[in-house]
């Protein structure tokens, strides 16, 4: 209890004491504003948009995207495939962390073993348990080694943050996600709970360094509340807004929107293990009764792509001729009355505030207009994921999603919404498990590719699920602010700038 | 200062009432017309409330599209806002009717039952009435809605398991006043059951008290039903409820201001109104404030 | 008195206990964070080696028993989602609260208090009745559109004060208005009925016949006698600001404890919604605790607590 209050008197004089921001100021100060506050500054604990924003400027990471998408070195400089099950990794001498020590070998070893290790508990174990050792094997090299033939260790390490043994050690897991320390363009520098990140450049980087000298990332729930922030001139970036949003900002003077096309994809998933849905003709007359160019161009105002296939061209898998299922509505309630009783059961469109309710009640409404009797049943996200994730038979009859894996890898998204096994999935067929599992288990890139196309034609004529659209991500920045978004939701300082 | 000190004599002498009790009038008027739309809202109602029209979204005020006017403008997926309007003041309503009857006889039969039976029952009662005043309304919603499943009637539900103590607090206190009265003593020494004190004896005393909580209490619940479709959790889409319209609306202040300012406008006023009437309840039935 | 004040604490600690225990077992109802914490690519064995490694696999009576015997210890534990102790992540959003409701409490005590004053002395007049309707007015809008609306105008329109969060006295502004005006039709209420009970006493007539101005009467007399409802009204009114604080925090992203239970409630933080609720139930309890005993300090015919 004492604690309790000296931390609440501290508190209190720091809240009160802080001055107004200097309008002077703002030239080297980037502020972001982020849906909710970090949940931790840890790279190698939680895994959310809001956590990661931040720290991937505050680590470097083994490889990383190019603007472009392509995978290219960081902390790596170099690697070759050495077996079937093992990578080499060259690990760049001229790194040190913001501390002052060099970024060793060890390091990369020790981060590889850290986020891997099941005592350590880190949600994002999924990613990376198919590594099953790390080796320093020489000098500046590490050696990866995974449980079998894996083609996507690559896209995932991606997301794998080095961080320094000797720091977490000497500093302890919770005073090291209190106070991170990194290698990356940004180093941390305060975090004032439930308010704001600060972050400050690291003019000692060895990549680009930043334009900016601060960043402070600030936790703004309401997407109204972010929006007028912008416009007042107190944000400079905002995060996950949508079309409607993007619309306000066009017409406001000081501010613009920013979109790109992600490796998201949108979907209306199906339980075809259920009555009425597991007729495949139902699910025909379903993906005809979806206006996806209406959605996309009304609704969304045309900041999306329709897509044919559960991929987007940011994938690796993704084929160029596999077209949409037509949107066909009179040949949809053609279908729908033929099945007779089959099609006018009950049937629940189970969602989370998270998701476009536009899109989700648009959706329903066509469902309706082809004579099915669908209703929405929204609840708190945690309660959509237990049940989306719950027994088979229980899983949503209909629901909306945006599937991202952030390894823009077919593997990624078909696998789990797919294979008969996967807690996700609303779909069963041996031959779609196989060619899923011949994706995954070769490195030949060919061999890949063809493998997903012929589960992409399976989907499609089985209707397994209904690929929507690539989806777009909205952001509102300051006219001043100089940065083109990428395909993989990222958003790194060091990438951006003023314009003049 | 002299009409303040008007007032001082009139208020010494006993004198009373002006315009005061007329001024309600208008406020019963704007009630009783919402009752009536949501009474007649398949008759009065232009168009289809649910019906969208994908490219006729966030039109202006008096925009045709596709042979329909939109009077007041049409919403994000192209609804016509009056029929919305209409349709959405019989949800409105009937969540705060039926919130308001649920808690308040819920609340007033446990508040009773605590007063008159005393021992272990008043104990389990009233300590039930502070652990529910200590819970957050919105872990109860959410909870509602995890373990039953969202819908009309789960808000209900959700905002009669928030409110009852209320009702349950005033009812223990005026029937704890009432129960010892010479006649209800009388009542209970000449053999007269439990159940027939209650509603025959001490119900008929404090059902005013009750009755102007509930009227106050009647706005609270039309806008705790918009707070709950704020966090997500009100009645289910497309069904329109002014709340639901508000919270929606209120994303495009900037850029299309009618799906909220109309919605905005009625919740005002249904709950001013109310509030007035509630008010003006007050004065003439609570002893208290007389 | 002394009996009394045992009885009372007895039952505030069973009303504790009581809060304890619901938000413990209700709140497991409505599942887990372990879906919410792992990526969307994560197998059934991965979710079930995160729900493992956060003690949730464990049959809910042991972890029933574990949680008394930390809160037997003052321990609130961990927050599944941030890994930092409960205790430190209420310390850190509890000083924004008191200053929203400090400022809530003087935007509804200052217009509220001074309105129904007047409205009692000027009782039975057009003026007065128009009054409450304004004070009514105020409290008759949901504080997500009004919020927003006020964004817009003071914020983004003219740019007189910051759009949202916490920083300077002026970020306090917008979100303690916007708090403070649900609770001023209470003040204004309570501020005119007790002002009229003194208004009917006898020492106001005969300091009447003695010739006192009206106002010299308000001010030294009415005022001070008057204002114990309010204080004690002034109490329990913190509890009911501190559940509208949920809305106007999220619309001026304020981090108060109102936010942060919504957060942690739909992300099952389940050990910070039991601190934060517990807090909740403390002061709550507390201040109704204080409201009584002031009570019936200022008027001992008050039969304590109604029920010996």
């Amino acid at each position: 209890m004492k604690r309790l209050l000296a931390a609440t008197a501290l508190g209190l004089m720091a809240a009160l004491s802080s001055p107004a921001l200097d309008g002077a100021l703002a030239k080297e100060l980037i502020t972001v504003d982020l849906v909710n506050e970090p949940s931790s500054l840890d790279p190698h604990k939680q895994w959310n948009p809001d956590s990661y924003y931040v720290y991937r400027n505050i680590f470097d990471n083994l490889v990383t995207r190019s603007d472009e998408g392509e995978i290219i070195p960081q902390v790596a400089s170099a690697w070759e495939q050495v077996s079937d099950t093992q990578v080499k990794f060259t690990i760049r001498d001229d790194i040190t962390f913001h501390d002052g020590t060099k970024l060793t070998p060890e390091d990369v070893v020790f981060s590889v073993k850290r986020i891997t290790d099941p005592a350590f508990g880190s949600p994002q174990l999924g990613q990376f348990n198919k590594i099953t050792g790390a080796e320093v094997t020489g000098e500046n090299e590490v050696t990866l080694t995974t449980d079998g033939p894996y083609p996507v260790l690559l896209a995932q390490l991606v997301k794998l943050s080095v961080v320094p043994q000797h720091a977490v050690e000497e500093m302890g897991d919770d005073a090291f996600n209190a106070a991170p320390v990194g290698s990356g363009p940004y180093a941390f520098e305060a975090w004032n709970r439930g308010v704001d990140v600060t972050l400050t450049r690291n003019d000692a980087y060895w990549g680009d360094q930043g334009a900016f000298a601060e960043a402070r990332f600030r936790a703004v729930p309401d997407a109204s509340t972010r929006v007028a922030d912008l416009q007042a001139g107190a944000a400079d970036l905002a995060v996950s807004l949508n079309s409607d949003l993007a619309m306000q900002i066009e017409g406001a003077p000081g501010v613009k929107p920013l979109i790109a096309l992600t490796e998201r994809v949108a979907y209306l998933g199906f339980n075809t293990r259920i009555a009425p849905m597991d007729n495949a003709e139902l699910r025909r007359a379903v993906a005809m009764s979806v206006d996806r160019e209406g959605i996309v161009e009304g609704i969304l105002g045309g900041n999306g792509a329709v897509v044919g296939q559960m991929l987007s061209p940011a994938h690796v898998g993704w084929a160029d001729d596999i077209e949409p299922i037509p949107y066909d509505p009179d040949m949809a309630k053609e279908i729908v009355e033929s099945l007779g009783d089959a099609a006018t059961a009950e049937m629940s469109f189970d969602t989370a505030p998270v998701f476009d309710q536009r899109i989700v009640q648009a959706i329903q409404q066509m469902l309706a207009d082809i004579g099915l009797n669908v209703s929405i049943n929204m609840m708190d996200m945690a309660s959509y994921l237990k049940k989306a994730q719950g027994p088979e038979e229980s899983r949503p009859m209909f629901s909306f999603g945006r599937w991202s894996c952030a390894c823009q890898d077919a593997d990624g998204i078909m696998y789990p919404l797919l294979q008969s096994q996967s807690n996700w999935s609303r779909y069963a067929s041996p031959e779609m498990d196989k060619l899923l599992e011949d994706g995954r288990s070769t490195l030949d890139e060919d061999a890949r590719l063809a493998a997903y196309h012929a589960a992409s034609e399976l989907a499609k004529s089985d209707v397994a699920l209904l690929p929507l659209y690539q989806v777009a991500a909205v952001y509102g920045a300051s006219e001043k602010l100089d940065w083109t978004p990428t395909a993989n939701e990222s958003l790194f300082l060091n990438r951006m700038g003023w314009t003049e | 200062m002299s009409a303040a000190a008007q007032g001082l004599r009139e208020r010494l002498t006993g004198r009373r009432r002006g315009p005061g009790s007329r001024a309600v009038l208008p406020f019963l008027a704007i009630f009783a017309a919402f009752v009536l739309i949501a009474l007649l809202a398949p008759l009065i109602a232009p168009n289809d409330p649910n019906s969208q029209n994908l490219m006729g979204r966030l039109k202006a005020p008096g925009v045709t599209a596709r042979n329909i006017t939109y009077w007041l403008g049409s919403d994000e997926l192209g609804r016509d806002l009056v029929s919305r309007l209409i349709w959405g003041a019989r949800i409105s309503l009937s969540v705060a009717v039926l919130s308001v009857a649920l808690s308040g006889v819920v609340g007033t039969v446990l508040g009773m039952a605590a007063a008159t039976a005393r021992g272990w029952v008043e104990t389990v009662i009233m300590r039930l009435v502070d652990v529910f005043l200590s819970i957050p309304a919105v872990l109860l919603a959410i909870i509602t809605v995890a373990v039953l499943g969202p819908g009309f009637t789960n808000v209900v539900i959700v905002l009669a398991l928030t409110r009852w103590p209320r009702y349950a607090r005033v009812a223990y206190g005026q029937t704890l006043s009432v129960a010892n009265m010479p006649y209800v003593r009388l009542a209970r020494f000449m053999g007269a059951s439990m159940p027939r004190i209650l509603f025959i004896h001490i119900l008929p005393n404090i059902i005013g008290a009750i009755t102007v909580v509930a009227t106050l209490e009647f706005g609270l619940m039309v806008l705790f039903e918009a707070g709950l479709s704020f966090l997500g959790l009100g009645v289910q889409p497309p069904t329109a409820s002014w709340g639901a319209m508000l919270s929606v609306g209120r994303n495009y202040v900037g850029s299309a201001w009618w799906i909220s300012a109309f919605p905005g406008l009625c919740l005002f006023l249904l709950v001013l109104s109310v509030n007035l009437i509630g008010d003006h309840l007050r004065d003439r039935l609570d002893p208290k404030s007389r | 008195m002394g009996r009394y004040l045992a009885r009372r604490l007895g039952q505030a600690l069973v009303a504790l206990f009581g809060v304890m225990t619901l938000i413990f077992f209700v709140q497991r109802l409505t599942g887990d964070p372990t879906y919410l914490l792992v990526p969307e690519t994560a197998t059934q064995a991965d979710i079930e080696a995160m729900r493992a490694s956060l003690g949730l696999d464990r049959p809910l009576l042991v972890q029933y028993g574990a949680f008394l015997a930390d809160m037997a210890r003052l321990d609130f534990g961990r927050s599944y989602i941030q890994n930092v102790p409960v205790i430190d992540i209420i310390a850190s959003r509890l000083p924004y609260t008191l200053q929203l409701a400090g400022g809530a409490l003087l935007v509804a005590f200052f217009i509220g208090v001074p309105l129904g004053v007047w409205m009692a002395v000027r009782r039975g007049h057009a003026e007065a009745k128009g009054f409450m309707g304004l004070v009514l007015a105020a409290q008759s809008m949901p504080t997500f559109w009004s919020g927003i609306l006020m964004i817009m105008v003071f914020a983004v329109w003219n740019q007189w004060l910051p759009p949202s969060g916490a920083g300077g006295w002026k970020n306090l502004i917008m979100p303690s208005v916007a708090l403070g005006l649900l609770s001023m039709a209470t003040f204004a209420r309570v501020a005119r009925t007790s002002v009229l009970d003194e208004l009917s006493k006898d020492y106001v007539r005969s300091a009447r016949a003695r010739g006192v101005t009206t106002g010299r009467l308000v001010r030294r007399h009415l005022l001070r006698n008057a204002s114990i409802p309010v204080i004690s009204i002034a109490a329990m009114e913190v509890s009911q600001l501190l559940a509208g604080a949920v809305i106007v925090e999220t619309v001026f992203a304020w981090p108060g404890l109102g936010l942060l239970t919504v957060q942690s409630i739909v992300s099952r933080d389940f050990l910070v919604v039991q601190g934060v609720v517990l807090l909740g139930a403390f002061v709550t309890i507390l201040l109704n605790f204080a409201a009584d005993l002031l009570y019936s300090l200022v008027d001992p015919r008050i039969r304590l607590g109604g029920t010996s």
